[in-house]
């Protein structure tokens, strides 16, 4: 075995039996289980009561038909006073009363509570409410049934065309929206995964280095040899956490729930483009090679592993900036910031994708942004290989300017 | 010879670390390189690693140029120790000796042997970050040599070793040395070196101050210790010419002379003719010349 073999297997074997490798998968195992069982979870361990809500009607509507108790809400229609239902609602008969009048042709409605109710019951009772108001209001104008329904049923049909054939034609909202689900699912994976492999690597680097290991190491090893082994070993750690996770989480989908949730997924994956899925795969391989390369070359500036959590700070704020602007960007994924930033490499990962799935852009787009990864890889990686050699065996004090300084001061 | 250094010079910008050394060191044989913190040693020992590249001059091992030798023939103990803390004594030591080109099955009885003689037995499936500073240091000292290399460099292999680990790892370099292994090594306790070294060399801010076998130096500074028991004050003795330095010890005084030749007429000066039970001239110990010549210090 070569010596190159013989520090990438060292590598491989000391860390994926940490305790640390291994709570990272069952951790996020553990939050896309949850994300993705959150509603078995919720009705398995919160057995919750029904919202009990008492209904004053004071107009001439008749509304029990839309407000239909269900499991989460329990409506009960009374005759009774309006005082003797607040007291009833502070005695905690009910958890909230509502008092339907009439103003003007419009209804008004007071939802009086004594403990104030959880945000989503509170929506949902406001949205019955508004549409109550609405067939209240169209009652008003003496209308047929079928004209009300037909104004309440007013749906209009809107059809995208794209003129520019090098976009062709449009995603339909279903692809748009399984693809910023799975935008937002895979760059906070990206995103720790990535952060959590940077960290591992600046650490192992800095720690050898501060150690003087590395020292007793490079008299038998060059320190290319070492660079290269560090990246490959922990890149095969980060493809084994990735293959692992893709195992555990496909088979908990099929086992658990005859297999619904795996259903789910398929269809959503029915709904990405494969030009997502590549570009995806793509990005996130030479992304997580990118940021190895940073890493490395940022541990073997320090003198001693506790400046490691310094030294990686500049690829970590990229990562997060990353990370950042995915999320503004699922709600305006077309802004001048998520575009510029879909191009930087350290970004490209987690807002690329959300740019492919949930708008319609040039075919070219991606790929230069491809191109792009590429060659920064490329450049870094013979930036870093050539800076490691004189970095690895110099030891300064000061800041990360300095370190670089008194690097480039020595001339190997 | 073995290794050579012809010349070699490192600069870095317009600091020069190490100055026009030379030396060449025969197989099989101990050579000191002594100098203070910042004289040049660990530059000197990363350019004969090859860690590091020469500004001027060269260096070679059995006449090939030193970056063209297979890196296994060499074995390294830096100054400051390293070893992986969560990996154990003997995954330790493996990983070393495969690393240096040995096979793991070639690799065990010099591991059981080495682990035995230093007492280590007990702590072999222990964890480095376990073991003591003593214990850490023996585990490292193994590792730079488990793969049998022809030439090894033990940068200060002594420091914050107790006298018995200390005397355990002069036995273990002795016995290194009756192998064949060339040693190169440095220590800032001069009476290690006094005891191990054939020939050394003495480097003061990167330039060679001295650089020969021990007796020569000592020859070279000559008899200059000169230790009595008189009834003449501190103050007397100073005044007498030819002395230096007079240092009030347990039993008497000892003199540093300007020059051995001072003797005969420093003895007639100070018996006047009469009965003395103790007056001999020495050669300085290695600690003595190493402060007169770095540090300028009169012993």
């Amino acid at each position: 075995m070569s010596k190159f073999w013989i520090l990438v297997t060292q590598l491989y074997k000391q860390k994926i039996k940490t305790k640390s490798f291994i709570l990272s998968i069952l951790l996020y195992v553990a939050v896309i289980s949850c994300v993705m069982f959150w509603s078995d979870i919720k009705a398995a361990l919160f057995s919750e009561e029904p919202v009990k809500i008492a209904m004053v009607n004071e107009t001439e509507q008749d509304f029990k038909p839309l407000f239909k108790s269900d499991k989460d809400m329990k409506f009960n229609f009374t005759d009774q006073s309006r005082a003797e239902v607040e007291k009833k609602v502070k005695n905690g008969k009910y958890d909230a009363a509502v008092f339907l009048t009439s103003k003007n042709k419009q209804m008004e409605a007071e939802i009086a509570t004594f403990e104030p109710l959880e945000y989503n019951d509170q929506t949902a009772l406001s949205g019955m409410i508004q549409y109550a108001g609405r067939i209240y209001a169209v009652q008003q104008l003496n209308l047929t049934s079928d004209q009300a329904a037909q104004i309440l049923d007013a749906n209009t049909t809107i059809i995208s065309k794209n003129l520019d054939k090098q976009k062709g034609t449009g995603k339909s909202e279903d692809e748009k929206s399984a693809g910023i689900g799975v935008s937002i699912l895979i760059g906070s994976i990206v995103y720790s995964f990535v952060i959590s492999f940077l960290s591992m690597i600046t650490t192992d680097v800095a720690s050898e280095k501060g150690s003087r290991v590395l020292e007793v190491m490079l008299a038998s090893i060059k320190p290319s040899t070492h660079f290269l082994a560090k990246i490959t070993g922990t890149y095969l750690l980060a493809l084994t956490q990735l293959i692992v996770l893709i195992v555990v989480q496909v088979a908990l989908f099929l086992v658990v729930d005859g297999g619904s949730k795996w259903d789910k997924v398929t269809n959503t994956i029915d709904h990405l483009s494969s030009t997502y899925i590549l570009y995806t795969i793509a990005y996130l391989l030479l992304s997580i090679f990118l940021f190895l390369i940073m890493g490395a070359l940022f541990g073997s500036l320090v003198s001693k592993v506790e400046e490691a959590s310094q030294a990686m700070m500049p690829a970590m704020l990229m990562g997060m900036a990353g990370f950042y602007i995915l999320m503004s960007g699922l709600f305006s994924p077309d802004t001048m910031l998520v575009k510029v930033s879909s191009y930087i490499p350290f970004m490209t990962v987690m807002v690329m994708p959300l740019r492919i799935s949930a708008t319609d852009l040039s075919p070219m787009e991606p790929l230069i942004a491809l191109i792009i990864l590429i060659v920064t890889v490329i450049v870094l990686f013979y930036i870093s290989f050539s800076f490691y050699k004189r970095s690895v065996l110099t030891y300064s004090s000061g800041g990360m300017m300095q370190k670089i300084k008194t690097v480039l001061k020595v001339t190997t | 010879m073995a290794l050579k250094i012809d010349h070699v010079t490192k600069k870095y910008q317009n600091f020069t670390a190490v100055n026009q050394l030379s030396f060449t060191i025969e197989k099989g044989e101990i050579f000191g390189l002594i100098g203070q913190n910042g004289a040049g040693k660990t530059t000197t020992f990363r350019m004969i690693l090859d860690l590091q590249e020469t500004t001027e001059g060269n260096i070679s091992w059995n006449d090939i140029p030193i970056n063209k030798v297979n890196r296994d023939v060499l074995g390294y103990l830096p100054e400051e120790r390293g070893i992986f803390p969560s990996m154990t004594v003997e995954d330790q030591l493996y990983f070393f000796g495969v690393l240096r080109g040995r096979g793991k099955k070639d690799l065990k009885q010099d591991v059981d042997y080495w682990i035995e003689r230093f007492e280590l037995v007990d702590k072999r499936k222990a964890k480095a970050e376990t073991l003591s500073k003593g214990n850490q240091q023996k585990v490292q000292l193994i590792a730079s040599f488990i793969h049998q290399p022809e030439f090894l460099i033990l940068d200060e292999p002594f420091s914050g070793l107790d006298p018995v680990n200390r005397e355990l790892l002069m036995d273990a370099i002795l016995y290194l040395k009756e192998k064949g292994t060339t040693i190169l090594f440095s220590s800032h306790q001069m009476a290690n070196v006094e005891e191990l070294c054939d020939h050394l060399c003495i480097l003061k801010r990167g330039v060679s101050l001295f650089t020969g076998s021990l007796k020569d130096l000592k020859e070279q500074y000559g008899k200059k210790k000169l230790s009595i028991r008189t009834d003449l004050t501190e103050k007397e003795l100073h005044m007498l010419e030819g002395v230096k330095n007079v240092k009030k010890t347990r039993d008497g005084y000892t003199l540093t002379l300007e020059d051995e030749t001072y003797g005969k007429q420093l003895f007639e000066q100070i018996s006047r003719g009469q009965y003395m039970d103790k007056f001999s001239m020495d050669y300085l110990t290695l600690d003595e010349i190493f402060k007169d010549l770095v540090g300028g210090i009169v012993v």
